[in-house]
């Protein structure tokens, strides 16, 4: 289960943004062109609910989730709320009353087929992303790869609330050990903050320290060290005990 | 009991589970606890890919985060990675001999530290396909017969059903993504076990019980009930009531 050549390319753009502004780096048009659809949308999430699109295909695909968005319902939506994936290769075929009032704008833009996939990991839920194609028909098992490894990066580069060139995909990778998770949850009471707040202070901490995520997690699941006062801001110090 | 008895047994209450809206983290828990019954092992442990192709711990027949964490060492080195790997079973493999561990890396020495002494490794397979593997650990030197490892494959099998099957995910068929759905299931379960670890200063290990007496009798999943741990909307007192 790993990325083609062509999506493994494309990845490291994401952390890598030509303008400095942008969240997320990359090009949407030609991630959705090797995922054999015809645009790619990410909306982000605060407390549960889509509530911004910060990367996409110009034209349908934006237009597509600014559509659920304003609307409050659609395959985006509820793969957020959910955390599970929402495929719908042909709306046509979608029971009208699930999104009654989305599925004639969405026939009206052209969109026929709506693929979404919840930016999580475990419990923390950060957004959305929602591939679109005008052409009716499911992915290939190949693109269905491809784009679940893509929701999974674009998942680490929000969490840590925009691209941070230099950061490995490594520290992705990391970002799926139990014992990360485990100090996520820990971090997440001492500092009083949710658990997504957590994960990036933890991935700061190491970062800053020069040291793996996975070590840093270790030390505070072994209670050697405690993050405290991680408040939005400063520099969210840590003990470090024994 | 006769042993096909047991056998029998577990399987039909796979079966029975499987119809059901059912938990599948608790399942292959409870499938892995079965499993080292019937085989006579030490402990069980069910691995599976992540999207990276990247082994990762689901279940394991306790939840000691010691054995967690002899599993979780196999992401690169062990033997479920030779397994995965060669989508062939490795049986009854010595973890005190040198040779027979040379590719083990480190994860040898920690199994030996573990009081493992046979290792035993059956691959997850999906048609043509390995998603993972389940290990067998013995804490003294013994081989599996052909019997026990046909018994041993046919629980594998069933494990690899019970990820495929999820509910939740009635709307794809795609298996990656179920792969990928019990595999975030997992993490959000880690997350609540530290969450609680450290709200009552508690260990790990007591913290995945506390998860698990509270959604057994409520008939909810134990991931939903660390959804809900982690998002901050069921109060510690609650789960102590």
């Amino acid at each position: 289960m790993v990325a083609s050549s062509g999506m493994a390319a494309l990845l490291h753009g994401l952390r890598n943004p030509t303008d400095a502004s942008l969240l997320i780096g990359g090009d949407p048009d030609a991630c959705a062109a090797v995922l054999g659809v015809d645009g790619a949308a990410v909306s982000v999430a605060s407390d549960g609910r889509q509530s911004e699109l910060v990367w996409y295909s110009p034209g349908v695909s934006a237009r597509f989730d600014d559509l659920q968005f304003t609307l409050g319902e659609g395959p985006g939506v509820d793969a957020l709320s959910t955390g599970s994936l929402v495929l719908e290769h042909d709306l046509t075929r979608v029971e009208p009353s699930r999104w009654a009032v989305l599925l004639p704008e969405a026939a009206a833009l052209g969109v026929a087929a709506v693929f979404c996939f919840p930016l999580r990991i475990g419990a923390v839920r950060v957004g959305a992303l929602t591939l679109q194609r005008a052409v009716p028909g499911p992915m290939a098992d190949a693109a269905m790869e491809d784009a679940l490894v893509l929701a999974a990066a674009l998942t680490s580069v929000v969490l840590d609330g925009g691209a941070r060139p230099g950061v490995l995909e490594e520290q992705d990778a990391g970002l799926h050990r139990a014992v990360v998770h485990q100090a996520g949850g820990m971090i997440s009471v001492q500092a009083e903050v949710p658990v997504a707040q957590a994960l990036v202070l933890l991935r700061a901490y190491a970062y800053r320290h020069d040291r793996s995520v996975m070590a840093v997690a270790e030390d505070v699941v072994a209670r050697r060290l405690r993050f405290r006062d991680g408040g939005m801001g400063r520099d969210p110090s840590a003990d470090v005990r024994g | 009991m006769a042993r096909e008895e047991s056998v029998l047994e577990a399987m039909v209450e796979a079966i029975d589970t499987l119809t059901e809206d059912f938990d599948v983290i608790d399942f292959l828990h409870r499938l892995s606890g079965r499993c080292a019954e019937l085989l006579d092992v030490t402990e069980v442990g069910i691995v599976i890919a992540d999207q990276y192709g990247v082994l990762r711990t689901i279940a394991a027949s306790s939840e000691r985060t010691r054995l967690l964490e002899l599993f979780a060492l196999q992401h690169e080195q062990g033997p479920c990675v030779d397994c995965y790997r060669s989508g062939a079973a490795r049986m009854d493999i010595d973890l005190t001999s040198p040779e027979a561990t040379a590719s083990f890396g480190n994860f040898a020495e920690r199994a030996r530290e573990a009081g493992f002494v046979t290792a035993h490794a059956l691959p997850m397979r999906l048609r043509n396909q390995t998603v993972g593997a389940m290990a067998l650990f013995h804490t003294r030197a013994s081989s599996l017969a052909p019997a026990d490892a046909r018994v041993a494959q046919a629980l594998a099998d069933v494990a690899t059903i019970a990820i495929l099957q999820q509910r939740t995910l009635t709307q794809t068929s795609q298996e990656k993504a179920q792969l990928q759905h019990a595999l975030n299931s997992r993490i959000a379960i880690e997350q609540a076990k530290g969450v609680l670890a450290e709200r009552w200063n508690i260990n790990l290990d007591e913290a995945f019980d506390v998860l698990r007496s509270y959604a057994r009798p409520r008939h909810v999943r134990i991931t939903e009930v660390a959804q809900q741990v982690v998002a901050g909307s069921l109060s510690a007192r609650d789960l102590r009531a």
